[in-house]
């Protein structure tokens, strides 16, 4: 029964860097990282999208290994398949997820977490002396670590914040069910993300295509089930890719939740941090989750060490990561949210004619802000923080 | 004390059709969902037939079936 001072769940971005982080807030700490899949990285439930800034304070993406794709545009295709291009600079990078996660664990690794990959956390009950036992079974057999502070990590199943307590249930209109191919040898702007809205085509969410190189997109959807006709994700995905690709050679798919709601209301309990999706910590307008368990995961393992350090690792001193989260962006998500509630009540039409306005506005001067001008001329309730929409 | 009744109908995960994804876990409301060994399994004794977790599957891996 080895001790250890912090048992991190899950070695995605949220947890490779809180044990990262552990790690260089207090070197003297034991730190173990474990993976349930057998490889970190794979398999990829992800579109691999990301912000070019919120990915610089966590790695330098030029030339890096772990990047697919530059991306200098977004290009919006309204219901009827209006193109609106626009430019920005520097928009974000399309990630190689499973070079970047075994990036981040590497990091991890090498700041002096321990990092077990193949297995998997069952189970987790507190000791008289206010440890974690958790049990873990791997390549190895079964094991109980008894950790003074667990992070869960471990995504949308979240099983660590059920066995501390913690309400982590999701909203079934908060939940986007998202189904994605790689599809190869199709024709599209290789420097833009497209994004497609349509009662049609992805009810409740949005399909993209995500370049990962000249003729290889991540093609996907997602769409919330309560406002589906009767089809899975699946089902939408394989009508828009017969529509848009039938051409296009599907060398793989992936599926998986992204929750679309708000942070949980706790993220913490005594001896317990939870991070990342986990927590609920996703962009609920974008669905974007990345860079948020990164920051999320930093907070977590500084906050986890510092506890540690001064002998107290209750819920009330662990209660600051909540609030530093909130702070950082918990609060945001809230507003969000609310925008997220309000563009629910558009219909095909509206975005048709958005798109018919916006291109309008020679394209040099299509920006993301002028955009969202136009629309709130319609829609004033989208007013706030209406900008910073998709990155 | 007694048990609940149990409901008459109850989600079932079809595994061979299931791809681990989680999404279903958080979904339902008594977490009668949970992981077995990577299997996504429903306990058929706390499932209460409310049918939150069938249509979100992107596959269709979930379907009801007589408790």
């Amino acid at each position: 029964m080895p001790n250890v001072d912090v048992l991190v769940v899950g070695a995605g971005p949220a947890g490779s860097v809180a044990a990262g982080e552990a790690c260089r807030s207090a070197p003297a700490l034991d730190v173990v990282l474990l993976e349930r899949d057998r490889a970190v990285g794979a398999p990829v439930r992800c579109a691999e999208g990301v912000g070019d800034a919120g990915l610089r304070e966590f790695a330098d993406p030029v030339g890096a290994p772990w990047v697919a794709r530059k991306i200098t545009r977004v290009i919006f295709l309204a219901p009827d398949d209006t193109e609106v291009k626009v430019a920005e600079r520097d928009v974000g990078w399309i990630l190689d997820r499973t070079r970047f996660d075994a990036h981040l664990a590497a990091q991890a690794s090498a700041a002096g977490a321990e990092l077990l990959v193949g297995t998997e956390a069952s189970g987790m009950v507190r000791d008289p002396d206010g440890r974690w036992a958790v049990s873990v079974r791997g390549p190895g057999g079964s094991t109980t670590y008894r950790a003074r502070v667990v992070i869960g990590a471990d995504g949308v199943e979240t099983m660590v914040g059920r066995w501390a307590g913690l309400d982590t249930r999701v909203p079934a209109r908060d939940m986007e069910s998202c189904a994605q191919y790689v599809v190869q040898g199709i024709k599209f702007d290789p420097d833009a993300i497209y994004l497609q809205f349509g009662e049609d085509i992805a009810p409740g969410g949005y399909a993209w295509i995500f370049p990962k190189s000249e003729g290889v997109a991540n093609v996907g959807l997602g769409v919330v089930a309560l406002k589906s006709d009767g089809r899975n994700a699946k089902q939408y995905l394989d009508s828009w890719i017969a529509r848009r690709y039938p051409r296009g050679a599907r060398t793989g798919y992936t599926i998986g939740g992204v929750i679309v709601h708000t942070t949980i209301k706790q993220t913490y309990a005594d001896g317990v941090l939870v991070a990342g999706d986990a927590a609920h910590m996703i962009n609920p307008l974008s669905g974007g989750g990345i860079v948020n368990a990164m920051k999320a995961g930093r907070l977590a393992g500084r906050t986890a060490a510092a506890a540690i350090g001064e002998g107290d690792t209750s819920a009330r001193r662990l209660a600051q990561y909540h609030e530093a989260w909130m702070k950082l962006l918990g609060d945001d998500h809230l507003k969000y949210y609310r925008i997220k509630q309000a563009l629910e009540h558009l219909d095909d039409a509206f975005f048709n004619g958005l798109a018919r306005t916006v291109n309008a506005i020679p394209e040099g001067k299509r920006t993301l802000g002028r955009i969202f001008a136009q629309a709130l001329v319609r829609h004033p309730q989208m007013i706030p923080v209406a900008a910073r929409f998709f990155v | 004390m007694l048990a609940p009744p149990r409901a008459a109908e109850v989600a079932v995960v079809q595994l061979d059709v299931c791809d681990r994804c989680g999404l279903c876990l958080p979904l339902c409301p008594p977490e009668a969902i949970h992981l077995e060994l990577a299997d996504l399994v429903v306990d058929p004794t706390t499932c209460t037939g409310c049918r939150k977790c069938i249509a979100p599957c992107p596959v269709g891996a979930l379907s009801m079936v007589p408790n």
